[in-house]
């Protein structure tokens, strides 16, 4: 969300601990409230961390969530009660972004880390055994592979849990006892690991997965839910789509000129406006089609348009070359998201007099949608 | 010198109402005083009457101009009612002390009085707003705390200090907050405090003159530090501040009110956000002795069994944490205690998953709340009451317990008056007049009413005098209510209608915004189409009654245009039920557009030819859209010709066909009376339909055939009977030099000449 400073040389993306290494050391400096057992910072700490700020001997630390403090508030407060935390947003919301710099300011580590798939094993939550010692050994601690959440049990850190909701039920199960008991059994060793003060857990997932493999109600309750929304300001996220598809266009090596920033302002309406519901005025209602129409889509109708414009045009990124992309984002039912798209279309677009290019290139798609 | 106790206090503060039930224990005053206008001293003893259940509110109304009323809210945890009650309990005299509302409604009603500049937002519903600082919310927020209340309870409260030690520490404290104060001595507030608190310095100095030995003061802990008898001012610069200053003549009574009102502003300045919250503390500190819980861990237990009734989980466990958890939050906000935010917060992320659906459900259940107050019948009459009383001299009906029949003339004026009066005592529950029919006549302009007057209706009126207290008034605010809490789309536009009827633009503003939000995210289109026909009548009639057409046009523009984009997908796979209520809104969504001729139709006649053109579409709606596109202009004969064969051929079944006939015919003969080819072709397709298939057709045709009148009917059957309906007999020669002046007539009477220029 923010530009990251002083990475470490040659290598491509610095750990949030590694990249903020300075700041975080002006914090604990500047630090002389309580902290909670093993945390590195006090809570108010890691508030001024995450919302950005200016520490009494003038450094100034910089923003990396874009949003509202209260959520954060209420996050850092439920890893202070030892309850695990569950970041619930849309994609694009930021929740692995603010997870990591959370973990860094707190346990000075964010590399503890599962990530949930659909394939994700119990190992991965609990521990693995390396089978050669296994074989040669038998069953002892040395042969026991350690996995993220068991070291982060261990040392008394925070670990993170990515996507907890594409992990398969049975396999989420497996926290349940290391989030209420706080232990991890190994009936192998007639032995368990007791996590140490300052261990927990921070899950994110996305809510437009409900349903695939919903939490367990037992597993559910152990978590404090915060749900992070979208950019408040249109603002906001015209700046994170232009630098996001900048830099992509560059990973691409697209020619194309993204001067024009008002295609980028009018993608961005769209969704916005699709999303809330509402335009952007407050005058209008609309109503909202099933696609999710985060941040990350605009970023992907544009460099969509970028690479339009940039194979069959003349490089600057227009309303045709986005039309098409915008539709895609927006129509995923054919049928109920059709009628919303051309109401928005009808009631909208058509009135704005500077978006007729976008309304006639998206009746020109439809049209010739019909007759082939 | 009398011992004179200034109790300063939050209104609505339950902390400041417990504190001064403990402070009037101790004192034991042989007189209590309390802010509010003196006009309610005659009402006050009604307070004590087992008929009143807080909410209410103290009304003081402007007799000649009820508009012109002041509320004075009070809930059982309101330190003023706790004062009243306890006087009224403990035989205690008690009287009001501020100005009086005589002066206060009179400042307000001479636009160079000093109140009516303190007050320019004043929503005109009656209520005025006066700005009174917050003095206490100030002390709070400088100690860290969300919530004043929970800051009472720590700073005030838990001192180990007697409560008339507490009262005086806080008059110390606001002092110094006043001392601060560095706004201009001609600041319209100023100036009206000023105004305020010599008045009440007069009444202290008066009871003190009568020799009163304990004298108790409740009043505003702004106020507090003006009233120290020590630093009075000389009592002549307060007689001086009082003298010539304007008067009205006002009369006081009590009525209803509603948790949800207690968060309007009112006589006591901005509203309270949560009630609700407030009624728990005050119960929590009333019976805290007994339980020995936390206030948080029996507000968690109440919010658990609201979310339980709502069927969410809310298990005990996790009512542990989320008290763990808004302990925390207030911990890293640096709050000694959580409030009500801190304890929102814990809720959402503990019990409600994150999301904020089921907290509005704990909003509305608890934070505000639902009690409803009463009033004995002993009131004095309410200003409605007296409002509808001049309007029945005025418009000379007299309210009689028999019925009575009116037809009424709505081209003259006194008449349109009491069909508009009549409406909106309708619209506030009191059906004094039931419509009737007006008999053998088509005309718009008569409507017939049957009155009858019951003895109920006093107390509905009592009861609907909380949203206003002019008839007018209190009809647009209901149904600014009503709008807000409806259902279907038809009720709105029904409340829509019923506005018009009732000639009120303010509710007609309310509704429409109301709609506009609904329509938007409605999928039914029928229940759109309905809309369209009421939205039009405002746009078309609203504008002589001073309502904001632009708007509601934007919105009829909107809402029609979705109907459009919605209508041929909306009409795919309807049963014949479904099929008659899409005809009927097709119907009636084409009369409003009518009203509308220079609203653009392209849209409409575009998604009714989709409708039309359209195989699959049940044949009654089909039929109908044809129709219209035909009495449009944009089928020509040719094309229905065609059309009709096709629909009505072999390969379509019999009732379906009869379905699509019925669309096309009903309601008009003269299609088939002066197209012999039409005719033509439904004879041809009736002889030819199978003798089976005829049973199925019969009562469909007839019902189409019944609508038309009889001579219609004669027509038609002479036409087929005398044989002469082959489709190629030529039309008639017209001579145009002859039709010539009748035509021209007929343009004159349907108004078509003035649009020529």
């Amino acid at each position: 969300m923010t530009d990251a400073p002083d990475a470490a040389v040659g290598i491509l993306r610095a750990h949030a601990e590694d990249a903020y290494a300075s700041e975080l050391a002006a914090l604990a400096a500047a630090d002389d409230r309580p902290r909670p057992p093993s945390w590195r910072l006090s809570p108010w700490a890691v508030m001024t961390y995450v919302l950005g700020g200016a520490l009494p001997d003038g450094t100034q630390i910089s923003p990396k969530y874009l949003g509202s403090a209260r959520l954060v508030e209420i996050a850092v407060a439920t890893l202070a009660t030892d309850r695990a935390l569950l970041l619930l947003g849309v994609p694009g919301t930021a929740k692995t972004w603010l997870g990591e710099h959370l973990a860094a300011a707190i346990s000075g580590s964010s590399t503890l880390v599962v990530q949930g798939t659909a394939g994700t094993p119990e190992e991965a939550l609990r521990y693995g055994w390396n089978y050669a010692r296994l074989l040669a050994e038998g069953p002892s601690r040395s042969a026991l592979v350690a996995g993220p959440v068991m070291r982060a049990m261990e040392s008394g850190s925070l670990v993170r849990v990515e996507e907890l909701t594409r992990i398969p039920s049975d396999v989420q199960d497996s926290l349940i006892t290391i989030l209420s008991e706080k232990t991890l059994p190994i009936p192998e060793l007639n032995a368990e690991v007791q996590a140490r003060k300052g261990f927990n857990v921070i899950a994110t997932a996305n809510n437009r997965d409900k349903g695939v493999n919903d939490l367990s109600s037992a597993l559910r309750r152990r978590f404090n839910t915060v749900i992070l929304p979208l950019p408040d300001s249109l603002e906001q996220e015209v700046e994170i789509v232009t630098t996001r598809v900048r830099s992509l266009g560059a990973a691409l090596e697209l020619p194309a000129d993204l001067a024009a920033l008002h295609e980028i302002r009018r993608v961005v309406t769209v969704m916005r406006e699709l999303r809330a519901g509402r335009t952007e005025d407050q005058r209008t209602s609309l109503k909202s089609p099933s696609a999710t129409l985060s941040t990350a889509e605009a970023i992907s109708v544009m460099t969509n348009g970028l690479s339009l414009a940039a194979h069959f045009g003349d490089g600057t990124v227009r309303a045709e070359d986005v039309a098409a992309g915008l539709v895609g984002a927006v129509v995923k039912d054919p049928v109920q998201d059709l009628v919303v798209w051309q109401e928005y279309l009808e009631t909208v677009v058509r009135n704005r007099p500077d978006w007729m290019d976008l309304y006639r290139a998206c009746r020109d798609l439809e049209t010739s949608d019909r007759s082939s | 010198m009398a011992d004179v106790h200034l109790l300063g206090v939050r209104h609505h503060g339950p902390g400041s109402a417990r504190s001064v039930a403990e402070a009037l224990t101790v004192i034991r005053p042989d007189l209590v005083l309390i802010e509010g206008p003196t006009e309610l001293d005659g009402v006050a003893p009604l307070a004590a009457d087992p008929g009143m259940t807080p909410p209410v509110a103290a009304l003081i109304y402007a007799v000649e101009q009820p508009h012109l009323a002041s509320f004075y809210p009070l809930a059982s945890f309101s330190p003023e009612w706790v004062a009243l009650r306890w006087s009224l309990a403990t035989a205690t005299p008690v009287r009001m002390m501020d100005l009086p509302a005589a002066n206060s409604l009179a400042l307000h009603l001479t636009p160079k009085g000093p109140v009516a500049a303190a007050s320019p937002e004043d929503d005109g519903g009656g209520s005025r707003s006066l700005y009174r600082p917050d003095a206490i919310g100030m002390l709070a927020d400088a100690a860290g705390y969300s919530d004043a209340e929970r800051w009472w309870e720590d700073a005030v409260e838990h001192r180990d200090a007697g409560p008339i030690e507490r009262f005086a520490a806080l008059t110390d404290a606001i002092a110094e907050i006043r001392a601060v104060d560095d706004r201009p001595d001609d600041d319209p507030d100023v100036v009206q405090n000023a105004v305020r608190e010599a008045a009440m310095r007069r009444v202290i100095r008066g009871a003190v003159r009568e020799g009163h030995g304990r004298v108790a003061v409740v009043c505003g802990a702004y106020h507090a530090p003006a009233l120290v008898p020590a630093d009075f001012p000389p009592a002549s610069a307060d007689n001086k501040l009082l003298a010539g200053l304007p008067k009205v003549k006002v009369a006081a009574t009590w009525v209803p009110w509603t948790s949800s009102r207690l968060s309007l502003s009112s006589g006591y300045g901005a509203g309270i956000a949560s009630p609700g919250w407030y009624q728990h503390l005050f119960e929590h500190w009333q019976n805290s002795s007994a339980s020995g819980a936390d206030v948080a861990t029996s507000w968690l237990v109440r919010v658990a069994h609201a979310l339980r009734r709502e069927n969410l989980d809310a298990p005990p466990a996790s009512l542990v944490e989320a008290q763990r958890m808004a302990s925390a939050v207030a911990a890293i906000r640096g709050r000694p205690a959580p409030g009500l935010a801190e304890l929102d917060d814990a809720v959402q992320a503990v019990l409600c998953e994150g999301s904020t659906v089921p907290l509005t459900v704990v909003h509305r259940e608890l934070t505000v709340g639902h009690e409803l107050g009463r009033v004995p019948d002993a009131a004095p009459t309410v200003p409605l009451a007296a409002d509808l009383a001049a309007a029945q001299r005025r418009l000379r009906l007299t309210p009689s317990a028999v019925e009575e029949v009116l037809t009424l003339d709505l081209r003259k004026p006194n008449q349109l008056a009491r069909s508009v009066l009549l409406h909106r005592l309708t619209l506030l529950g009191v059906p004094w007049g039931r419509p009737v029919e007006t008999g053998r006549t088509t005309g718009t302009f008569k409507e017939g009413w049957a009155l009858r007057w019951q003895p109920e209706f006093a107390v509905e009126l009592v009861d609907a005098s909380r949203y206003g207290t002019t008839v007018d008034s209190a009809a647009s605010a209901c149904v600014a209510e009503r709008a807000q809490s409806a259902d279907s789309l038809a009720e709105l536009s029904e409340l829509l209608g019923a506005c018009l009827l009732a000639d009120l633009p303010a509710g007609i503003s309310h509704v429409v915004s109301v709609l506009a939000e609904r329509a938007a995210h409605q999928e039914d289109v029928a229940a759109l189409l309905m809309t369209i026909a009421p939205l039009a009548r405002t746009c078309r009639y609203g504008n002589v009654r001073g309502v904001d057409v632009a708007e509601v046009r934007r919105i009829l523009d909107a809402t029609a245009i979705r109907a459009c984009v919605g209508l041929p997908t909306a009409c795919a796979g309807l049963d014949d039920d479904a099929a008659a209520v899409m005809r009927r809104a097709i119907d009636s969504a084409q009369t409003g557009l009518t009203l509308l001729p220079e609203m653009p139709h392209d849209d409409w006649h575009q998604a009714l030819a989709a409708v039309a053109g359209s195989d699959r579409i049940h044949g009654s709606v089909a039929g109908r859209a044809t129709r219209l596109l035909l009495d449009a202009g944009l089928v020509d004969r040719e094309a229905l010709a065609a059309r009709l064969s096709r629909r009505l051929s072999i390969a379509t079944p019999g009732p379906e066909a009869a379905a699509w006939l019925d669309g096309l015919l009903s309601g008009n003969a003269v299609l088939l009376m002066h197209d012999r080819r039409l005719l033509g072709l439904v004879d041809e397709w009736v002889s030819a339909v199978q003798d089976e298939v005829f049973d199925d057709v019969l009562p469909l045709l007839r019902r189409t055939f019944s609508d038309f009148s009889r001579p219609e009917r004669r027509e038609i059957g002479e036409q087929l009977s005398s044989g002469d309906s082959s489709p190629n007999r030529p039309a008639e020669e017209l001579d145009l030099t002859r039709a010539g002046p009748a035509i021209r007539t007929m343009a004159r009477y349907l108004g078509w000449e003035a649009h020529r220029d």
